[in-house]
């Protein structure tokens, strides 16, 4: 507790402390820069965090030996924009996936420690996505699903546009269709009503 | 082990891969004992911060605040063609539209209403 209270008041002198310096001097970032980019020291250095998309061999190496992975498979995912910066491209396999009899150091996750993650991990634990073989091929699954689901929307909705049942009429109650019953004046005479033609 | 089936909803373990027996160039096997020696070295460090018998702090990894700081941070989003299209069909347009289709059915229902024609679907009183 008192550990993270030293460390903000820290962070906002170290905050107080950029913020006067950058608007002293001639070139300031920009106050949403120096507010977002100030980081406490306890953390992991910059190299050791995701930067910029790599550009020259030498960028990409230092990002393949930054996330633990050899030259040949570090891949970075396509630079269009969408801000994954030199996060590597890994295979999109679910965690289901992996054998489960080898002793992984975090059997619940099937992953061992500093193995880089991919992107969507939170998608691909063992409770939620899962890419593992299925009996049948997906696209016959799609089809049979979509086809019947289909198929009873469409019944429905004919059913509903063409109804047909067994010829009704309205309820028919005795004592002159419940006269007292509804709140009729009980002095005065109900008009008979007649429910058959002859 | 040749004629090994998997089970039916499980992938293939790598060891037994097809691969991994007949694919005998040295490149292969040169790339293969680099991923070994990285996930040797890895458990390694693993193996040792766990049984150290000193340790009172959970082991911190490196690649979990990678991933975490990758996906909160969204430094390198640059609007792009892509990205601005991505944007304006999931951002903007839903508002304009949703607008105009909640105007027209409320319109239409106004005016029915006023026009006395309108049945409540759902009523409950006779």
């Amino acid at each position: 507790m008192r550990a993270v209270a030293c460390q903000r008041g820290k962070m906002a002198a170290l905050r107080a402390g950029l913020l006067t310096r950058a608007l002293t001097k001639g070139n300031t970032p920009g106050i949403p820069n120096i507010i977002l980019g100030t980081r406490a020291a306890s953390g992991p250095s910059k190299d050791m965090l995701p930067g910029s998309y790599p550009r020259t061999p030498e960028e990409t190496a230092a990002a393949a030996k930054k996330y633990n992975m050899t030259l040949e498979d570090y891949k970075p995912y396509p630079d269009d924009g969408m801000g994954y910066g030199d996060y590597p491209l890994l295979p999109e396999r679910s965690q289901q996936e992996r054998d489960p009899w080898y002793q992984w150091d975090h059997p619940d996750l099937r992953r061992n420690w500093g193995e880089p993650m991919h992107w969507d991990f939170d998608m691909y634990i063992r409770n939620r996505v899962d890419t593992s073989p299925s009996p049948v091929e997906w696209r016959t699954m799609r089809n049979q699903l979509l086809g019947f689901v289909g198929f009873m929307l469409l019944m429905f909705g004919l059913g509903e546009m063409f109804p047909c049942y067994q010829p009704v009429a309205p309820k028919q109650y005795p004592y002159s269709e419940l006269y007292l019953e509804r709140g009729g004046d009980p002095e005065k005479e109900p008009e008979p009503l007649k429910h058959y033609e002859i | 082990m040749a004629n090994y089936k998997e089970a039916p909803l499980a992938t293939r373990p790598k060891t037994l891969d097809p691969a991994e027996y007949f694919n005998l160039s040295p490149d292969y096997r040169r790339a293969e004992e680099k991923r070994a020696a990285l996930r040797a070295q890895l458990k390694r460090q693993y193996l040792e911060q766990l049984n150290n018998p000193h340790r009172k702090e959970l082991i911190e990894d490196p690649a979990l605040t990678r991933w975490t700081y990758a996906r909160t941070n969204n430094n390198y989003f640059r609007p792009t063609a892509k990205t601005s299209l991505i944007g304006g069909l999931f951002g903007v347009l839903p508002l304009f539209v949703l607008y105009v289709v909640f105007k027209t059915d409320r319109d239409k229902r106004e005016a029915k209403i006023k026009a006395g024609t309108y049945e409540r679907p759902y009523k409950l009183s006779t």
